[in-house]
């Protein structure tokens, strides 16, 4: 009860500081500044002829400014163009012609300015956005910060640029082992060990931090962390959704070629190029100096990810809508618009008419499913999946015999007592019936199940490629046309439409163009491929830049990354973005290029905490400028595959099949469609990403801590503190199991002395030390307890602590 | 905890806001300190909570509330669809199909004089206290593409369901419980499972809590394995005690205090949640009414009472669901929904009548529906079993309790029962209603997301306003 009336107060009292100064701000105005503005300058800074596009008649006007940028900047006189025109620092000294201003009068307007409380500007509203957005970015000065020791690159001059601007100073530096910490959860997902802390620790070398990224990057656990970003936004599932949510057997094979692809940073534009056009890419090498393999089908599966209705009376409508979906994803994904808006009107925020909509769906009307044949690939393990595949053939034949044998069986029984073969399924099912015994009920059941594990288990192996295809000439006559619908309904057909790119981006309609592409392909995937990677899209970079830097950072420059258009976020560095998004093509589109600058900034090496956090909160509040690094909360997956490795029971087999994790019974068979058979203890430890993604079904740690829910694209998971992952973490059967194994090792590791153990349980989970008051509070648990039932009651406090959630 | 920590946290949280975003609607705001704190409707309503009976697989409207004597006039006949466009399910209509008089008899009860099937006895005597629509449409006649419209407002999944809106625009009331409970019956889940009750685009916290009503009601409410209540203890202080130390000097994140208050949740949670889900504490009549003693009438009767016990406790909104198709009677209707009906009709009732006598119906919305309707006709082939498909076109619900006009019907289907002729109404009229009756306008109840304000109603639906009192 305390608490809510507290943050009722404080809820209160908050906004009503920031309105308190805007009204202050007001009549500073409209006491010492108006007054002037009106007598001296209102007689050509006025009305629709307003010289220089600048009025005066309002303090927004002046702050929004005119051709030459915003005149007047909230506590910053010296940074106001107003101000360096009246005094003759920029030319024509103002007002033009008449006298300049006494020296009074403008002591007295700077000093009104720069007693107004700042506003914290970002980039501009409105119209300039639009023009920033849809204009490729333009190569930005690096500013000059006052203090340059603190710049190790650009990306710091940019930063603290405009936190000087501000009067603020960066945070000091993290501590190592908060950077370490920070460095192996961001690129790995995993804690380090002892010994690689040790290592970091104890080495005064001045690049042992720099070292430390490059090794990362090139860990394999690298791929398998930062995949799961992109599946996120992909929303990669292994089964349709809906009523019958049925198994997409082979969809890991497109999981794994993400992991590959972020191992061996392929370069993002062929990444695009792959998942929208793979089938008509050239061959290159899947793995660095490996085989010359085409992994372009695999990639297609992009297109195939969304929720499906397999069963369903509605053929047309069902492709239409998936023909939306997928431009919608693809609009989201790569350029960071939401066209799908338009799919029914003109798009209400952004230049995007409801034909170009459409006009982007044209480029997958060829476009058809397919699951298509495709070896298993070198790397994918061609030989061990070969054997697999053989080998559950061989249990599916085993399987079947079994059923017939069995089934022969009781149908004999059923003709000898007088019914007909053909009912065998009735009286097997009918538990009140005596024809069949308990016992036989229960193996017939038993050998069905055996078959259907196997076919489910043998699909998985099939060499296929969950894929598309072209419909063509000479297929067919014609592509398919397509038409803009109105209201988006499928038979309201409106003019019909050839694939074209956005008008916003090009400044016409017209269609693309598309070279021959040769008999049964359109062409048109690549054409729009080509585009989206086009060094005059002035999207595709600086939305990739945008996404790799939300992960490293906790937010975006843009924090809506999948909405660039005027509803989305205005950037808070625009600058800084168009930095980066011109060093990625410059670095051939590597994302650990990318990588590699962002993590060895300064910027990213500042602690969450800042000796002035509150003062500098009440004025940014939101960390936007980044005088300190954010806090960083673990997700499911790395949360999970931490408490694995801790425990010493993470398996860390690469590739493949997805595992099925254990299921609460009721749960299991509460499905009617489909059959959930949990993989062996020893699989089920493997890591988080490989998890079988079904989407009726996501794992419960997954569920409640906010992963992202497979149904359509999520580009930034929301964080929420709730209950739930309260129960599911202190009270779990996963970690109950953990506790139980990491007390064991623990144990091993520490020999019998309580204060070792716990002492141990710390280093491992946390890479400290615990404090005195720590270590006797946990003495406390070795009363009435055996050593290693106290470690466990431990462990289950260390998994679920602040300090091991949170990265400072 | 020092004070200045806390100052400067709660200051942060009202500055900072849990979604961190352009906060374009005030809700976000609202919900960064607690999102589950109860808060102000737009407007003053009488219902504090709802139960929404969901009745899975689709419910005859002609066999239980809305008589059609034309049936029985052409029982057994072929009808000319040729003038309609059926494009519900077409391949339905591919062969050849008979009219199905309903097997059940109709009366009048109440002062109202509604007309109820025999199939409901228990429910009839309840009709002045229910306000039927007859006329309810949908869009696709397939269970789960349905279901989620019914839930949801789209026939995709991913989208929140009106639970977690409501819970969303209201918070909730009790602290120490869920505020959007779900009770399913275990033998059949809904299609895509909790994807049905799932937050969609909101915060998690908004997503409904499964409960079961035998055995553990929330998932590891209790530790796994043997844990004594020692070790409970232990554990809870440990874990308070070094998340406070850590909190020195981290005012920057406002989480760790919110993960703290998470976990004090949870720990009133594990005995809160047993003691309001206290079956026992209940006396024999009251159980009687429910059913409970009775095989058929057990599952759903033990979870009307749960949601009875809920929302006394002030959990804004419990969802009950019927098995996964369980009316769904393509064949033999007359087992089919006999069956179904008599696992629900006494719990209804009881829960109704208990609902009064406590004082609790007033501030209690009750929304009783399924996915959609059923047809007049079915095919010939199966005229010995006899059954109804799926239809879009006209479905009866009803609303009872608060702000609820009692003991009336709103609209009017053809002769046959199949199509709504006479004030139309669609889902999302259901949901905008809902929310009109729970005190909030389905206009601005809106979250900013993928572009732009999304809506349980998207761009707006109709209340219905012939039920509002």
């Amino acid at each position: 009860m305390l608490r809510a009336i507290l943050i009722a107060a404080a809820a209160v009292a908050a906004p009503a500081t920031a309105a308190t100064q805007a009204t202050e701000t007001a009549a500073v105005y409209r006491e010492k500044i108006e007054p002037v503005l009106k007598a001296h300058c209102a007689g050509c800074h006025t009305g629709p002829q307003a010289q220089a596009g600048l009025s005066v008649a309002s303090l927004a006007d002046l702050m929004k400014g005119g051709k030459r940028g915003p005149a007047l900047q909230p506590g910053k006189s010296s940074h106001s163009l107003l101000m360096q025109f009246v005094r003759g620092e920029r030319n024509p000294r103002m007002p033009v012609g008449g006298k300049p201003l006494p020296e009074t009068v403008i002591t007295s307007i700077a000093a009104a300015i720069d007693s107004m409380a700042p506003v914290l500007q970002t980039s501009a509203p409105g119209k300039d956005h639009v023009s920033w957005v849809f204009k490729p970015p333009v190569e930005p000065k690096v500013p000059q910060p006052r203090n340059t020791a603190w710049v190790r690159n650009p990306i710091d001059a940019f930063v603290l640029a405009r936190l000087e601007a501000r009067g603020f100073s960066p945070a000091p530096a993290a501590s190592p082992r908060a950077l370490l910490r920070r460095l192996y959860f961001d690129l790995i997902g995993l804690p380090p060990t002892e010994q690689e802390t040790r290592d970091f620790l104890n080495n005064s070398s001045p690049d042992a931090y720099e070292k430390l990224v490059d090794r990362l990057l090139e860990d394999r656990r690298y791929g398998e962390r930062w995949a799961r970003h992109w599946l996120d936004l992909v929303r990669f599932a292994e089964s349709d959704g809906f009523a019958i949510d049925g198994e997409r057997p082979t969809a890991w094979r497109y999981r794994d070629y993400v992991i590959r692809a972020f191992n061996n940073d392929k370069p993002y534009d062929e990444f695009v190029l792959e998942q929208l056009a793979g089938d008509e890419m050239q061959r290159r090498p899947a793995v660095r100096g490996g085989n010359i393999e085409n992994e372009g089908l695999l990639a297609l599966g992009f297109l195939r990810m969304g929720p499906w209705e397999r069963d369903t009376n509605f053929d047309a409508q069902l492709r239409l809508d998936w023909l939306n979906e997928m431009a919608g994803t693809t609009s989201q994904v790569f350029l960071g618009l939401t066209a799908g808006c338009a799919r029914c009107h003109d798009h209400k925020y952004d230049p995007i008419p409801q034909k170009d909509f459409y006009r982007l769906q044209a480029f997958f009307a060829a476009t058809r499913i397919e699951e298509r044949p495709m070896p298993h690939l070198d790397v994918e393990g061609r030989l061990e999946m070969r054997r697999l595949q053989r080998h559950w053939e061989d249990q599916l034949e085993t399987a079947n015999h079994a059923v017939k044998a069995l089934d022969k069986e009781l149908k004999a029984k059923l003709t000898a007592g007088g019914k007909k073969e053909d009912e065998l399924l009735k009286f097997i099912n009918d538990k009140q019936s005596p024809v069949f015994t308990a016992d036989e009920r229960a193996s017939h059941k038993q050998a069905a199940e055996h078959a259907a594990k196997a076919a489910l288990e043998l699909a998985r192996y099939q060499p296929i490629a969950y894929s598309v295809n072209e419909v063509a000439p000479p297929a067919v006559m014609d592509i398919e046309p397509t038409y803009v619908l109105g209201g988006g309904e499928r038979l309201a057909r409106g003019e019909k439409v050839e694939p074209g790119f956005l008008k916003a981006i090009t400044g016409n309609s017209d269609p693309a163009a598309i070279a021959f592409p040769g008999r049964y392909r359109s062409g048109r995937r690549k054409a729009l491929a080509e585009w989206i990677v086009s060094p005059a899209n002035p999207l595709t970079a600086r939305v990739m830049a945008n996404r790799i830097w939300q992960h490293h950072f906790g937010e975006g420059i843009v924090r809506t990354p999948s909405d660039f258009g005027l509803n989305g976020d205005r950037p808070s560095h625009p600058e800084l973005l168009d930095w980066l998004a011109l060093r990625f093509v410059d670095k051939k589109w590597s994302i650990k290029a990318m990588h590699r600058l962002m993590l060895t900034s300064n910027t990213y090496r500042q602690s969450t905490r800042h000796p002035e956090a509150a003062k500098i909160g009440e004025a940014d509040p939101e960390n936007r400028l980044l005088s300190r690094m954010n806090w960083l909360r673990l997700e499911p997956e790395a949360l999970r595959d931490s408490m694995l490795m801790l425990s010493g029971g993470l398996n860390p087999q690469a590739g493949g099949p997805g595992m099925f994790f254990g299921v609460k019974d009721e749960i299991a068979q509460g499905f009617q469609m489909f059959k959930w058979y949990a993989s062996a203890e020893q699989e089920q430890q493997r890591r988080s990403v490989y998890a079988f993604q079904r989407r009726s079904l996501p794992m419960p740690l997954m569920e409640v801590f906010d992963a992202a829910n497979m149904s359509e694209s999520c580009a930034r998971r929301s964080v929420t503190t709730v209950s739930p992952q309260a129960l599911t973490l202190l009270n779990g059967e996963f970690t109950a199991a953990q506790a139980g194994r990491f007390a064991g090792r623990v144990a091993e590791l520490a020999g019998p002395e309580p204060a070792r153990q716990i002492a141990k349980a710390f280093s491992l989970t946390l890479q400290r030390e615990p404090k005195p008051a720590e270590l006797e509070k946990a003495q406390g648990l070795y009363n009435g307890r055996q050593p290693r039932e106290a470690l466990a009651r431990l462990g289950t406090v260390l998994f679920n602590l602040n300090e091991f959630l949170y990265l400072e | 905890m020092n004070t200045e920590w806390k100052r400067r946290d709660f200051l942060y949280r009202s500055l900072v806001g849990v979604g961190g975003l352009a906060l374009m609607d005030t809700l976000n705001a609202a919900t960064a300190a607690n999102p589950l704190a109860a808060r102000q409707p737009h407007h003053t309503a009488k219902a504090k909570s709802c139960i929404f009976l969901t009745m899975l697989g689709g419910v005859a409207q002609m066999d239980t509330f809305d008589p059609k004597p034309a049936l029985e006039k052409f029982d057994n006949t072929t009808l000319d669809w040729t003038n309609e466009k059926r494009t519900d399910q077409p391949e339905l209509y591919t062969k050849p199909r008979l009219i199905l008089k309903s097997p059940w008899k109709f009366a009048k009860y109440g002062q109202c004089g509604m007309d109820v099937s025999e199939l409901l006895p228990h429910l009839a005597t309840c009709v002045d206290d229910l306000a039927f629509v007859k006329t309810i449409t949908g869009e696709n006649g397939n269970h789960p593409a349905a279901t989620f419209l019914m839930n949801t407002g789209l026939v995709l999944p991913g989208r929140p369901s009106v639970g977690s809106w409501v819970t969303y625009g209201l918070g909730t009331e009790n602290q120490s419980l869920p505020g959007f409970v779900v009770l399913p019956d275990f033998r059949a889940l809904p299609f895509s499972g909790s994807q049905q009750w799932g937050p969609g685009f909101l915060p998690a916290s908004y997503q409904g809590t499964m409960m079961q009503w035998k055995g553990e009601p929330i998932h590891d409410l209790k530790p796994h394995g043997n844990l004594s209540d020692r070790d409970k203890l232990d554990q809870m202080d440990l874990l308070r005690a070094y998340n406070h130390a850590y909190l020195d000097g981290n005012f920057t994140n406002p989480d760790l205090q919110g993960r703290i208050d998470a976990y004090e949740l949870a720990y009133r949670m594990q005995t809160e949640v047993p003691s309001v889900l206290n079956l026992d504490r209940e006396t024999e009549a009251t159980r009687r009414m429910y059913g409970i003693g009775d095989e058929t009438t057990r599952s759903f009767g033990t979870r009307c009472l749960m949601a009875r016990q809920l929302v006394e406790k002030g959990v804004r909104f419990v969802q009950l669901y019927t098995p996964s198709q369980s009316w769904d009677s393509h064949t033999d209707i007359l087992k089919g929904h006999a069956k179904n009906a008599r696992e629900v009709d006494l719990p209804i009732a009881g829960l109704i009548k208990d609902l009064k006598q406590r004082g609790l119906f007033d501030s209690t919305l009750i929304v009783w529906m399924g996915e959609f309707g059923r047809t007049p006709d079915h095919p010939a082939d199966v005229r010995d079993k006899a059954g109804r498909d799926h239809n879009t076109k006209a479905m009866t619900m009803f609303f009872a309790g608060g702000g609820v006009k009692p003991g009336v019907a709103v609209g009017a289907t053809d002769d046959l029962g199949w199509k709504a002729v006479d004030k139309i109404y669609r889902m999302r009229d259901v949901h905008a209603t809902i929310l009109h009756l729970m005190g909030l306008n389905d206009m601005r109840l809106s979250h900013y997301h993928a572009g732009r304000q999304m809506r349980l109603t998207d761009t707006g639906g109709e209340v219905i306003r012939g039920v509002v009192a």
